[in-house]
């Protein structure tokens, strides 16, 4: 992958037609190759902060992630190569200005359209990838691709306000909870609102973020693929509290989430207290 | 750039000294400050005797809505009385005034209006001189970017473990509110107003601003409004961050009332200076200045200025109605009114990008300004750096939505604002070429103000970058409103910009008080800055990656070690900041008295005599070069290789 994105970058400095004779374009060149080879071998640690997915669209993150960290290591490494190499080698040191002039061409046409093609080429290859990236994503305009024949999805009315999430299931028996309780391997779709101010529902390691609107509804999917508990916050600012707008999202296996289910619909099968605010 | 003596000798001959000045002569600051106190004092009983019964929509609960709207219209009645006040104090309204009753300044009045001979008195009263409104502008400025570094550091003291905690929670969300509107303000205002006003007119050839009342009203407004805005902590404070969403700024205390009426203020000086700088770049420049004569820095601020002029309108609406909102029990963001939180969301970002280019850009322009001058190169490919700017400022109106991307507004959308963010790459990319290309083979003069570049370049690499993570919008969904973005906008608005503007500094510092930046105190602490930067935002782009949200006051104790490093860099950053400012008042005071032109610049402002006089020059200069002639004087040699 990066080999292709290398190219158009590599040549862009060249100043002059014969620059591969110029002692300082070799230089620069493998100081440049050298760190986007650091680069590269670091390329994964973004992802790796991302800190585990728990679902299909989390792992696209994170690949994305890693594939624009390594698309994006020759060019800081061009830059960083330039500059570093001028201040160590082109570098005057005095109290005056220099006596004599730096040589005083003052553009050079191919360099510059080299250079623009190369970022027009990036900037297309990071846009393309996007786009094929956010069919997965239903709140950011994509149409979610569940696999074929997999379950009708479970629908979760998710409700913010301040400072506590609620999820009803209106396919079963509309229980309601404070706690996210969703089967692995299952399709869900959340439909998000908000009952005062704008929050945003987010379950950090699923990669599931959307605005919970006043007045409109919102919807996302998930698949949840790992059993854990998982962190739900709020990702846009919504008052005095809203650093402690959090909770969790369980992940169980379909036998317990039926167990919990049973359970919920025995021990509350009246609207939560917590629901009083809500309509 | 060659000078040669204007022909046509210019209509103006030596004036004797004369008092003028007539009433302006009395006011000042002080006066501004006393009427003003009168306006609101005034303002307030008005309000209150006015406003008995607001009218209730449908439905409300009354007593509580009542005392709500009551509230508000009197905080926003008192505060616009501040305003009008202080702006009448200062004098502001003199020359309109004499209109009315069929008069016009006199000449005298006019040259004591521009400051003359009277010392130090001339930066405290309503002084059209470009260069003393330059010099109030940096002092502002410098205020600004002291009271929000304050405010920064209480920040990462609160977050510095899980533990520290010690501001409130509603404590904390005015702090960060504050932080950020205050920054916000200073940024923009740091080049433009500073250097814009004092640099500009002196590198075009000119002997003031277009109007130069403007420029006076422009810095005035800011002036008055900055107490307004520091009034919004002993108000209730403001729980919404400086982005200031609806519906949730609708529930606020009336410090948010202050947020209004300064974005408001703050809107209308903008657009004040903006339309003043673009006619004095556009009308102004002195004979033989074509476009490519012209300084790239004049194009970076007239970028800068003149995209504040379409899109800060937008702000201002957003508060405006905002205010009807909260005074008027209107319901432009409430949707059980049939309003909407998007509409505030779009109007908002409909300034909040553009205005991060509106930082941004006259910081990277003074750069490109300077780095010819310390490298002996002619600026690369200036034609690529207009063009370069033009398209960022083209492209920055069409990004707005990529701040929605979650949002759930026009999700159908993604696509295309995915795609015009994205682009904006393109022309950034093309000014790191201008960078690069003008060091190449350069003679490196390495003084603080090209170590300036050299950070600036580093620093903005990663912000770019970083930039492109968000601008998809498959990372945008992890990473939206978490502390990565947070340390993403720092290392562009803070990394690129201020950085910029330090190096902007230390380069006109001695045309602009007549004394050499003190390059050893000033550079330990421009290092130090730099480096806790980097610390600082390494750290909070760890803690955004696993999951820290954004403007949270308690965190969980795994994003513990990320904010302990943060905290420590910020620490770093304050200390590197003082030393800084200190080097820029002891130098300012006693610093050794500057050459005319010390960097050997070709561009006007060093072939004026320091301190510049009033009106800058004796006869009008004509220009037969660009300012960027290194290497090929005194005749363009023929030297081998590419030229065009």
């Amino acid at each position: 992958m990066s080999d292709t994105l290398v190219e158009p970058v590599e040549e862009a400095p060249a100043p002059e037609p014969r620059w591969w004779q110029r002692p300082e374009t070799k230089s620069i060149f493998w100081l440049w190759l050298t760190l986007t080879i650091v680069g590269l071998c670091f390329s994964w640690v973004p992802a790796w902060l991302l800190g585990g997915s728990a679902s299909d669209q989390m792992r696209d993150i994170e690949q994305t992630m890693t594939i624009f960290t390594a698309a994006a290591a020759p060019v800081a490494a061009l830059v960083w190569a330039v500059i570093i190499y001028s201040l160590v080698k082109w570098r005057y040191k005095g109290d005056s200005p220099p006596p004599d002039d730096a040589p005083g061409f003052d553009t050079n046409v191919p360099t510059v359209v080299i250079w623009v093609i190369g970022s027009a080429v990036l900037t297309l290859f990071v846009f393309v990838w996007g786009l094929i990236k956010i069919a997965d994503i239903p709140s950011a305009g994509g149409v979610a691709a569940l696999p074929a024949g997999s379950a009708i999805p479970i629908e979760v009315q998710v409700t913010g306000q301040q400072w506590v999430w609620n999820f009803t299931y209106p396919g079963l028996g509309g229980i309601q909870s404070d706690q996210l309780y969703l089967p692995v391997d299952h399709p869900v779709t959340f439909e998000v609102t908000s009952n005062d101010v704008t929050h945003s529902f987010w379950i950090v390691q699923m990669g599931v973020k959307v605005d919970a609107n006043p007045g409109a509804v919102t919807s996302t999917v998930v698949n949840p693929t790992t059993i854990g508990t998982f962190d739900i916050r709020c990702a846009e600012l919504c008052g005095i509290l809203h650093a402690a707008m959090q909770t969790q999202a369980k992940v169980v296996s379909d036998k317990d989430f039926a167990a919990w289910t049973a359970q919920m619909k025995a021990t509350a099968p009246a609207p939560l207290p917590s629901d009083e605010g809500g309509g | 750039m060659s000078v040669t003596a204007h022909d046509e000798a210019t209509e103006k001959s030596p004036r004797a000294s004369v008092p003028g000045g007539a009433l302006l002569g009395r006011m000042s600051i002080l006066t501004a400050v006393g009427v003003g106190l009168i306006a609101t004092i005034a303002a307030h009983y008005a309000a209150v005797a006015f406003f008995v019964e607001p009218v209730l929509p449908e439905g409300t609960d009354p007593p509580a809505a009542l005392a709500y709207l009551l509230e508000n219209r009197i905080a926003l009645t008192t505060m616009f009385g501040w305003v009008v006040g202080f702006m009448i104090g200062i004098g502001a309204l003199n020359g309109p005034f004499r209109w009315l009753l069929g008069q016009d300044l006199t000449d005298e009045d006019l040259l004591f209006q521009a400051g003359k001979d009277q010392g130090v008195k001339r930066y405290f009263r309503f002084t059209t001189d470009h260069k003393v409104v330059g010099i109030q502008y940096l002092v502002i400025t410098m205020i600004l970017l002291g009271a929000g570094g304050t405010l920064a550091m209480l920040i990462r003291t609160d977050l510095m473990t899980p533990e520290t905690k010690f501001l409130g929670p509603a404590t904390y969300n005015t702090i960060v509110g504050m932080h950020g509107i205050i920054m916000i303000i200073a940024t923009i205002v740091m080049v433009t107003g500073p250097f814009g006003n004092f640099i500009l007119p002196i590198m075009i050839g000119a002997r003031d601003m277009a109007f130069p009342r403007l420029n006076a009203l422009s810095f005035w407004l800011l002036a008055s409004v900055v107490p307004v805005l520091l009034t919004v902590p002993f108000l209730g404070g403001m729980p919404t961050g400086w982005s200031a969403y609806n519906p949730l700024a609708d529930q606020a205390p009336p410090g948010m009332d202050a947020f209004v009426v300064t974005i408001i203020v703050f809107a209308i000086s903008s657009a004040v200076a903006g339309a003043n700088i673009t006619t004095t770049a556009v009308k102004m420049r002195t004979h033989g200045m074509t476009w490519t004569r012209t300084p790239i820095f004049v194009f970076g601020v007239v970028a800068s200025v003149g995209l504040a002029i379409p899109v800060f309108p937008a702000f201002m609406a957003s508060q405006v109605f905002s205010g009807l909102d909260r005074a008027g029990g209107l319901t432009f963001y409430d949707p059980s009114g049939g309003g909407s939180g998007w509409l505030y969301a779009n109007l908002f970002w409909l300034m909040g990008h553009p205005e991060v280019y509106v930082i941004l850009i006259p910081a990277l322009a003074a750069l490109l300004e300077l780095t010819p001058v310390f490298t002996r190169r002619p600026l690369f490919s200036f034609k690529a750096a207009v063009i370069a700017i033009a398209g960022i400022v083209g492209l920055s109106v069409l990004v707005w939505a990529h701040h929605m991307y979650v949002s759930g507004w026009a999700p159908k959308l993604g696509g295309p604002f995915m795609l015009t963010t994205e682009m904006i790459s393109i022309p950034t990319g093309l000014l790191f070429l201008v960078f690069i290309g003008t060091m190449w083979r350069g003679r490196v003069w390495t003084r603080l103000p090209m170590m300036a570049v050299y950070m600036m370049l580093w620093n903005f690499v990663i912000g770019g970058i970083t930039g492109v993570y968000l601008s998809d919008i498959p990372v945008a969904t992890g990473l939206h409103g978490s502390m990565f973005v947070t340390a993403h906008f720092h290392y562009t608005l803070m990394g690129a910009a201020l950085t910029g503007t330090m190096g902007a500094l230390v380069y006109w510092f001695p045309k602009m008080t007549g004394r050499m930046f003190d390059e050893r105190i000033g550079g330990w602490g421009f290092w130090i800055a730099q480096i806790g930067f980097n610390v600082t935002f390494i750290g909070m782009f760890m803690v955004g990656f696993a999951g820290q949200p954004r403007r949270v006051f308690n965190y969980s104790s795994v994003f513990a070690t990320g904010n302990f490093v943060s905290t420590m860099g910020a620490y770093t950053i304050g200390i590197g900041m003082l030393v800084f400012l200190y080097a820029i008042i002891s130098s300012w005071r006693s610093g050794q008295v500057a050459p005319a032109n010390p960097w050997g610049g070709k561009t006007l402002e060093w072939q004026v005599p320091t301190p510049v006089p009033l009106e800058n020059f004796d006869v009008l200069p004509v220009i037969t070069a660009d300012p960027y002639g290194y290497g090929r004087q005194p005749a363009p040699k023929p030297t081998a290789g590419a030229r065009t």
